[in-house]
């Protein structure tokens, strides 16, 4: 398209920007025997918050290692803001610090304090020679600081990460991807174990940095009533596939297959897959 | 269960081996019986440990210590960025296969041989053996290092990794916490076993208590040679007490996951 083109379609620039993550028939395995995904397509617009449910083994877990390219498709493709998510991919390394992911084993590194854990999101920021001596400039211990605060970790800077209550080392691996600047966040099962408050708290958290830093979120939850009160949008992954998803606008919740059903008929129809 | 006929034939087989291993290399228990006699002797000569060599002997075994820690740091220090190539969760094939076979072919030669080696370089004296244990150092921890490396906790590796670091960062911000006790312990490990090997480094005339010792044994002064050697008891056995302080104090502890305090 010309640059004339593009000033006569002022939406132009809106709609190439507009999917942030595109993937299109993806099919993957661990051991090519088994496939955990097959054939998912999904698309999901900027400042989305998304989420994914499904039973245990479904591959909710697997479906965010793809898209923040730990993992390759063995078919399909997948583009992340129209880059193809794979760490040899020298244009996709380039913009994996603006990809916050938070594993569903946290990944914390335990031997260091909860501060160091969250200064590991500035690294790509870091100069060698700053990098080299653990010299992390003055602005950036403040905003860890200020996420950690955020995060209500205040006080416990200094902690090692292995002296942490679970809920605790949450806030942190949540603080170490905030600490990013991300523009894409992967969360996988962030509040599945915690209690209701907590949950609340933490899911809370994100939506406020997502409205501030007009953040993409792609969330795995266990629980399809805590998707429903966050999400715009809600996936449910079975054996592999994706076999509803679902727009969420208010109370009304907009099934894109069979037209409108109430939120109390999704969560019947789905509350045994998605309970442990 | 211990004792099955398949296990009889094993340990038959072993015991077999052992036997026909005996006869090949003169093994023969009646000549130990009979040279106990000639250790008596030696015993008895030693006995008249002749204390006015004691300064000398503490002023050797100072040296031998100064060898081992130089030998040790530095050994340790070279072995590191060694090792981060040598492990398999870092790096392809192509980079740790040739590291392993060179790190395998440092670690055929024993210390004394690098020490042999060493005196004909630079000469006789406590350089040829620092130079040894450096080398000895080096073959020895950086397998220790590798596999403590690998077997370190991939979850921690693949969160960072994905933020977007590179693979220097990766090892100083993930690879070296995560695996700084076994470090630690290892070190400690090594100093421990190089004042021992420094000791006898002195046989082939690469410094140190060892040259001392196989003097005086050469020309039958056995009193002599016994306060050395009661010099290297004391040392090995106050080392090896302090190691085991100090591993309690940090490395046991950090493992378990209780407070390290670091006063
Ligand atoms: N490292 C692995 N090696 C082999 N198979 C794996 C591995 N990780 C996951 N799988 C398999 O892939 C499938 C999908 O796993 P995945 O972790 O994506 O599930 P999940 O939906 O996240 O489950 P959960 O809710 O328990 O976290 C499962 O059948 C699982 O057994
Ligand atoms: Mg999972």
């Amino acid at each position: 398209m010309t640059q004339i083109q593009m000033i006569q379609n002022p939406s132009f620039s809106l709609i190439s920007t507009k999917k942030i993550i595109q993937m299109n028939d993806v099919w993957t395995s661990y051991d090519s025997k088994n496939f955990a995904l097959k054939g998912i397509n999904i698309s999901i617009d900027r400042g989305t918050n998304y989420a994914i449910i499904g039973q245990s083994g479904s591959g909710k877990s697997t479906l965010l290692k793809l898209m923040n390219g730990m993992m390759n498709p063995s078919k399909g493709t997948i583009k992340i803001d129209y880059v193809s998510p794979n760490m040899n991919n020298k244009k996709f390394k380039n913009m994996m610090h603006t990809i916050g992911y938070i594993p569903q084993s946290l990944g914390l590194v335990k031997n260091i304090s909860v501060l160091e854990n969250t200064l590991l999101g500035a690294l790509p920021r870091l100069s060698k020679m700053q990098s080299l001596f653990k010299k992390f400039p003055e602005h950036e211990i403040k905003e860890a600081k200020r996420i950690l605060n955020l995060v209500g970790l205040s006080g416990k800077e200094d902690r090692k990460a292995y002296m942490l209550s679970g809920g605790e080392k949450r806030r942190v691996a949540i603080a170490r991807a905030l600490m990013q600047k991300p523009t894409i966040l992967l969360a996988d099962e962030i509040v599945s174990e915690l209690d209701h408050v907590t949950a609340h708290e933490i899911m809370d958290l994100v939506a406020d940095a997502q409205k501030r830093m007009n953040l993409t979120a792609i969330m795995v939850h266990h629980d399809m009533q805590l998707a429903l009160e966050y999400a715009n949008r809600v996936a449910v992954i079975k054996e592999g596939q994706k076999i509803l998803e679902i727009g969420v606008e208010g109370d009304t919740i907009v099934d894109f297959q069979t037209g409108d059903m109430t939120s109390d008929d999704i969560m019947e129809m789905y509350a045994g897959d998605t309970k442990k | 269960m211990l004792v099955t006929p398949k296990n009889n034939i094993v340990i038959g087989i072993i015991i077999g081996l052992v036997v026909i291993a005996s006869y090949n290399v003169d093994a023969n228990p009646i000549d130990f019986v009979k040279g106990v006699p000639n250790l008596a002797i030696v015993v008895e000569e030693m006995l008249l440990v002749e204390p006015k060599y004691v300064p000398t002997a503490i002023w050797a075994m100072f040296e031998t210590i100064q060898m081992a820690f130089i030998g040790t740091i530095i050994g340790f220090a070279i072995a590191l960025p060694l090792s981060m190539l040598a492990a398999r969760n870092l790096n392809s094939k192509f980079v740790y296969a040739p590291i392993r076979a060179l790190l395998a072919a440092i670690r055929t030669f024993p210390s004394i041989l690098w020490a042999i080696l060493f005196v004909i370089m630079v000469g006789l004296g406590p350089f040829a053996g620092v130079l040894a244990i450096i080398m000895y150092t080096i073959g020895f921890v950086a397998k220790l290092q590798y596999e403590a490396i690998e077997t370190i906790d991939s979850d921690p590796m693949d969160a960072v990794e994905s933020i977007g670091v590179s693979k220097s960062q990766l090892i100083r911000y993930v690879v070296i916490p995560e695996s700084s006790s076994h470090l630690l312990s290892q070190l400690l490990y090594m100093f421990d076993y190089n004042i021992r090997q420094t000791s006898i480094l002195g046989l082939v005339g690469a410094g140190g208590i060892g040259f001392y010792i196989i003097n005086y044994i050469k020309f039958f002064e056995y009193g002599k040679a016994a306060v050395f050697m009661l010099v290297v008891l004391v040392t090995v056995l106050i080392i090896d007490w302090v190691s085991v302080k100090i591993r309690d104090k940090y490395i046991i502890k950090s493992q378990h996951g209780m407070e390290v305090t670091t006063k």
